[in-house]
C-alpha cells in the first residue's frame, strides 16, 4: 500500500513504515502480515513451487533450449512408453513428452495473455463504474451483465471464427470475455471504499477523482484484482484446452487440448492411453496448483473470506 | 455433388440413444405391470391375472428369433426423412426407397467394370449416330403395386408417360430437389421447364398443374410404351443418370392421393412395398406379389461362379419375403444387436474395428466362429492432397510438386487413418471404372525422400530454401487435423513449411470458390460410375467455382476430356483416359492418396451377397439360408 497507507484503516494496524519505532513488539504492515501468512502456508509454497517449474518449462520450451523436436517423428506410431520415449510416442510417431512441455507453452502463454488483457479492462471498469456511479454505473453494469448473459464458450467460439484461428484470437478472444468476474468485485469494493475516511480526507483535500482513484482506491482493492487474476488465469487455461479440443483454438501447434482430442481416437481404437494420460495430468496438476495457491492467497490478502 | 461427404461425418457423443433406449425400457415395463395388477384387480381371480401378465410380457419382449421366417434385417445408420424419390439424397433413403422404386435402368449385379441393364425398359435404348437422341421402349405388362391411391385399390399399368411425368415433377422447383443437376442443362427443353415452374403457385394448390401436360421437345412420350429423350450434346454417361434414383418412375395418382404426405408413402413398380414405418425405430417391406420382371443375373466371372454366386442364375427375383430395417443413431447398439445375430449384416463400427479385426485384416477366431464374414469392396472413390496451380509459386515451378509428391507417403495415411483399408491412387480414377489400370504408376507417385530432395534442388528450392510457407487447407474433424499435420510431416521432411489451417465446410468450400487456397485437402465420390465423374475435376473450364479446384489447365487434356466424354466406352476411349492420366502423372495438380477399401460383415447364411459401390442395398438378389441360420442362433 503507498500513498493510502498514510491514514491508517480503521481496525488495521499502523504501518511499519510511518516512522523509526524503538519499542517492543514491531507492529506489522498488512501487507507484510499477509505475506508472511502464505508463506508460512506450506501447501500454498508447494503450490507456487510447482507453477514456477511450469513456467521455467515454458520458458525453455520458448526459447527452444528444450523439447525442439515436437513436431518430428522420433520413433514409430504408437510406442508406449519407454526409456527411450517416456511418455510414448502417438499417432505420427511424435514424442508425447515433448508435445506436453510444448503444450505447457501454449498454456502458460495463453494464461498470462489472456489475464493480461482482462484485468486491466475489468479493474478499469469496475473502478469507474463503483466510484462514478449514476449514469456511468448504469452503463457499465447493463454492458457486463450482457456479455455475462451470452453462453461463455458460445460467445469465444464466435470470436475465434471472426478473428481466424490460432494462439493470438484465442488469447484475445478469452482476455474480452473474462473480464466481468474482477470488474464485479472491484466495483463493489470501490463503492465501499469510496465511503471510508482515507477517501474522505484526500477528497478533503482537494484530490480529484482520478488520483483518489488510481493513488487511493486501486492499491487497497489491489488484493482482490490479484485473487481474479489467478481465478482469470485458470479459467484461460482450461478454456484454451476446450477450445482447441473443439478445433478453433491453437493451430498446428500441440496444445494440450489437441492432444486429447488425438487422444479421444486412439484410446478407444487402440488402446494407446499415454496421450491422454500425459495431457490430462499436466493440465490437471498446473490448475490443482493454481486453486491451491489462489485459496491460499485469499486467505492472506483478504482473511474475511477465509475458508480454513 | 459429392465432394468428401462420408469421411467428414462428425462423431456424437455415444450414449444418449441407449439412454432413451433404457428409459423407454424401464418405462414400458412399468407399464405393464400397472397394468398387470389393473387386470388382477378387475378380474378378482388368479388365472386371468396370470393370462395377463404373460400376454404383456410377450409384448414387452423382443420378437423370438425361433420363427423368424424368411426375412433380412439390416440396421439403417439415421432416421429417414422421406422415401420421395425426387428428395432422397442421403445413403439411408436411398437403401430404402430403392426397395420400392424402379427406374428404366440398372446396374448389373455382378458384372465388373459396372454396367447398366434395362429395368423398366424392355431392352437397351437406341441411340441416334449423333449421340444426341434416345429411343426407349418400357417394358410391356409391368404394373403399380396395388394402392389406395389407384381407383378400386389396384395398381394400374406403367406407360410411357409414367416417365415423362417423374421426371417432370422431379424437375419441379417446388419439390426442391437435389437431384436438378442430373439433369441440368442436358435436355433440351427441360431447363425452360424448370424456370416456368417457379411461376407455379405453392404446394399444395396444385399438385398436377397443365404445365406437366405440355409437350417438352426433348422429353416427350411418343406412345404409350415409347419415351424419346433428346440431349443438347451428347453425355454417354447418360444411361447411368437414367439410372440413377432421382429418375425412378412414380405414379401420379400416389403424389395427388397423398399430396404432402406423399414422402411418407412409397408405391411403385419394385419387388417389395412398404407395409410398416415406425418413425425412429424401424422400416419393414414385403414382397410385392405383382412384381414379375426380376430375374437373378446369368453372367459374371469366373471367381463368381466359383464363390456360388450363379447358382441362383435365372431364378426369379426376389428371394426373401420380408425386409426389416431397424434404426440405429448410435453404433454400439447396432454393433451388440449384429454380434447376438439380430441382424444379418453390419458395418464395423470405428472403434470397434481393432476388436473384430486382426492387423493381417483377417477376422478375428471368435466372430469366424460365430458364422461371421468379413466382406471388402473398393468404394468408387478418391482422396487426394490438391495444389492451387493460380497459385505464383506452385502454379509455376511443376517441380516443385513433383517433389512434393515423392515427398508425400501414401502408404502411411493408409495405414494410419483408414485403418490399412485402402488402395494407393495413382489416377484420379477409382479401380472398378472403366479406365483403371492397376499396373499404372505415374513416375512421381511414389514415395521416395532421396529423388524428392534432388528434384526440390533442381526446381531452385535446396532443402526447401527460398520457399514462403505453404497453407495446407483442411476440414474440422480430428482425423483431418491429423492428415494435415502429416502431410506437413512429410513435407518438413524436404524442408518444406506447412502450417495447418482447419475449417468448418462452409468456410472451406468458400476459401475454394474463391481460389484462396495453396494446398488443400479433397476427395471425391462418384456420381455415377462413369471415369468421366472423375476426369472432370481437372477439366480447364470446370476451374474455381466449378469444381476444378485445381484450376488445372493444360489444353491437351482439356481436348482429349471434350474426345472423352463423348465417346463409348472402347478401346479408343481407353486410350484416350490413359493418355490423360499420364499428363495428369507428369503435372502433379494433386498429389494422389488413396482410394477407400469399405468393409462390412455378414453372417455366413446371407447368400448371395456381393458388394456394390453403386447399390447400396439389392436385397432383391439376396437370399437367406433360414436352414443355416436356426443352426447357428438355435430354435
Amino acid at each position: 500500500m503507498s500513498a493510502a497507507s498514510n491514514i491508517p484503516l480503521e481496525g488495521a494496524e499502523p504501518l511499519a513504515a510511518a516512522g523509526p519505532r524503538t519499542g517492543t513488539t514491531e507492529p506489522r504492515s498488512p501487507r507484510r502480515s499477509s505475506w508472511g501468512k502464505l508463506l508460512r502456508d506450506k501447501s500454498a509454497m508447494a503450490a507456487l513451487a510447482v507453477i514456477l517449474v511450469y513456467v521455467v518449462v515454458a520458458l525453455l520450451a520458448m526459447s527452444h533450449l528444450i523439447a525442439r523436436h515436437y513436431q518430428e517423428a522420433l520413433g514409430t506410431a504408437y510406442v508406449p512408453p519407454s526409456r527411450q520415449f517416456l511418455l510414448g510416442t502417438d499417432l505420427l510417431g511424435r514424442s508425447v513428452l515433448q508435445r506436453v512441455v510444448h503444450g505447457t507453452r501454449i498454456a502458460l502463454a495463453v494464461g498470462f495473455v489472456s489475464t493480461g488483457i482482462a484485468i486491466p479492462i475489468g479493474v478499469l471498469f469496475g473502478l469507474l463504474s463503483g466510484f462514478y456511479r449514476k449514469r456511468v454505473d448504469g452503463f457499465i453494469v447493463w454492458f457486463y451483465t450482457t456479455v455475462d448473459s451470452i453462453p461463455y464458450i458460445l460467445l469465444v467460439l464466435a470470436l475465434a471464427l471472426v478473428m481466424g484461428k490460432g494462439l493470438v484470437a484465442v488469447c484475445i478472444a478469452l482476455g474480452i470475455t473474462s473480464w466481468v468476474g474482477a470488474c464485479r468485485v472491484v466495483r463493489g469494493e470501490v463503492i465501499k471504499q469510496k465511503e471510508l475516511e482515507y477517501v474522505q480526507a484526500a477528497r478533503a483535500m482537494g484530490a480529484g477523482g482520478g488520483r483518489i482513484l488510481f493513488r487511493h482506491i486501486l492499491p487497497n482493492v489491489m488484493h482482490l484484482v490479484l485473487i481474479q487474476a489467478s481465478l482469470v488465469f485458470v479459467d484461460a487455461v482450461k478454456s484454451e484446452v476446450i477450445l482447441s479440443y473443439l478445433g478453433v483454438g491453437v493451430q498446428g501447434e500441440p496444445s494440450w487440448g489437441v492432444m486429447i482430442d488425438d487422444a479421444r481416437i486412439e484410446l478407444i481404437g487402440r488402446g494407446a492411453w499415454w496421450q491422454f494420460v500425459s495431457a490430462t495430468t499436466a493440465m490437471f496438476v498446473l490448475l490443482l496448483a493454481f486453486n491451491v495457491f489462489n485459496d491460499a492467497l485469499r486467505d492472506a490478502l483478504d482473511p474475511k473470506f477465509k475458508t480454513k | 455433388m459429392s465432394q468428401a461427404p462420408r469421411n467428414t461425418r462428425v462423431s456424437v457423443p455415444r450414449g444418449r440413444s441407449l439412454w432413451t433406449r433404457e428409459a423407454r425400457a424401464s418405462r414400458e415395463t412399468a407399464v405393464s405391470s400397472l397394468l398387470t395388477a389393473l387386470c388382477a384387480a378387475l378380474a378378482d381371480y388368479a388365472p386371468v391375472a396370470v393370462l395377463g401378465t404373460t400376454l404383456l410380457l410377450c409384448i414387452g419382449c423382443t420378437p423370438s428369433r425361433k420363427h423368424l421366417g424368411n426375412v433380412f434385417r439390416a440396421p439403417l445408420g439415421s432416421n429417414l426423412k422421406t422415401l420421395d424419390p425426387a428428395q432422397a439424397s442421403d445413403q439411408y433413403s436411398n437403401q430404402c426407397q430403392f426397395q420400392v422404386y424402379e427406374t428404366l435402368f440398372e446396374y448389373k449385379y455382378l458384372s465388373r467394370p459396372y454396367d447398366i441393364q434395362p429395368c423398366l425398359a424392355a431392352r437397351p435404348p437406341e441411340i441416334s449416330p449423333d449421340g444426341k437422341t434416345y429411343v426407349i421402349h418400357m417394358r410391356p405388362g409391368v404394373e403399380f403395386q396395388d394402392d389406395v391411391c389407384f381407383p378400386g385399390g389396384k395398381g394400374r399399368l406403367v406407360t410411357a408417360r409414367d416417365f415423362v411425368y417423374s421426371i417432370k415433377r422431379m424437375c419441379d422447383v417446388r419439390v426442391k430437389t437435389f437431384g436438378w443437376w442430373i439433369f441440368d442443362g442436358k435436355v433440351v427443353g427441360l431447363d425452360e421447364f424448370r424456370k416456368k415452374s417457379e411461376a407455379l403457385p405453392p404446394y399444395p394448390e396444385q399438385w398436377h398443374p397443365a404445365l406437366y401436360d405440355e409437350d417438352l421437345p426433348g422429353l416427350r412420350a411418343l406412345d404409350d410404351s415409347t419415351v424419346q429423350i433428346m440431349l443438347i450434346q451428347p453425355y454417354p454417361y447418360f444411361k447411368d443418370i437414367l439410372a440413377m434414383p432421382y429418375a425412378a418412375i412414380i405414379p401420379h395418382e400416389a403424389v395427388e392421393y397423398y399430396g404432402e404426405e406423399f414422402l411418407n408413402h412409397a408405391v411403385g413398380t419394385g419387388p417389395y412395398k412398404l407395409t410398416e414405418w415406425r418413425h425412429g425405430l424401424r422400416l419393414v417391406f414385403d414382397r410385392n406379389p405383382k412384381y414379375h420382371h426380376g430375374f437373378y443375373p446369368t453372367e459374371g466371372a469366373a471367381s463368381d461362379s466359383a464363390a456360388g454366386l450363379l447358382a441362383d442364375a435365372g431364378k426369379p427375383l426376389p428371394f426373401i419375403d420380408r425386409i426389416v430395417f431397424t434404426i440405429f443413431e448410435e453404433t454400439q447398439p447396432m454393433w451388440l444387436n449384429f454380434l447376438r445375430g439380430n441382424l444379418d449384416r453390419s458395418t464395423i463400427p470405428k472403434d470397434n474395428y481393432g476388436d473384430a479385426v486382426l492387423p493381417s485384416k483377417s477376422l478375428r477366431s471368435e466372430y469366424e466362429s460365430k458364422g461371421i464374414e468379413l466382406v471388402q469392396a473398393k468404394d468408387l472413390d478418391v482422396f487426394y492432397v490438391c495444389f492451387n496451380l493460380e497459385d505464383p509459386i506452385l502454379g509455376k515451378h511443376k517441380m516443385l510438386r513433383q517433389a512434393m509428391s515423392l515427398a508425400y507417403d501414401a502408404k502411411q495415411v493408409i495405414e494410419l487413418f483408414a485403418n490399412g483399408r485402402g488402395i494407393t491412387a495413382q489416377s484420379p480414377i477409382p479401380p472398378g471404372l472403366f479406365g483403371y489400370d492397376s499396373t499404372f504408376a505415374g513416375p512421381y507417385g511414389h514415395y521416395d525422400l532421396e529423388a524428392a530432395k534432388a528434384l526440390l534442388s533442381k526446381a531452385g528450392f535446396p532443402g526447401g530454401q527460398g520457399l514462403p510457407e505453404f497453407e495446407f487447407l483442411t476440414m474440422t474433424g480430428s482425423d483431418l487435423r491429423q492428415q494435415g499435420e502429416h502431410f506437413a510431416q512429410c513435407m518438413a521432411r524436404i524442408g518444406i513449411k506447412i502450417k495447418v489451417s482447419i475449417f468448418t465446410w462452409p468456410e472451406y468450400l468458400d476459401r475454394l470458390k474463391r481460389k484462396q487456397t495453396q494446398i488443400m485437402r479433397a476427395a471425391w465420390s462418384a456420381d455415377y460410375p462413369d471415369p468421366e465423374n472423375f476426369l472432370q475435376l481437372l477439366y480447364g473450364p470446370n476451374a474455381s467455382p466449378g469444381e476444378n479446384n485445381a484450376n488445372y489447365r493444360n489444353p491437351e487434356y482439356d481436348s482429349l476430356y471434350r474426345v472423352m466424354a463423348v465417346i463409348p466406352d472402347s478401346p479408343e476411349r481407353l486410350k484416350v483416359v490413359r493418355r490423360m492420366q499420364e499428363l495428369l502423372a507428369e503435372d502433379c495438380p494433386w498429389i494422389y492418396s488413396y482410394h477407400r477399401i469399405n468393409e462390412t460383415l455378414r453372417y455366413q447364411w446371407l447368400k448371395n451377397h456381393v458388394p456394390h459401390a453403386v447399390l447400396d442395398a439389392p436385397i432383391k438378389y439376396y437370399r437367406i439360408d433360414a436352414e443355416a441360420r436356426r443352426g447357428y442362433l438355435g430354435g
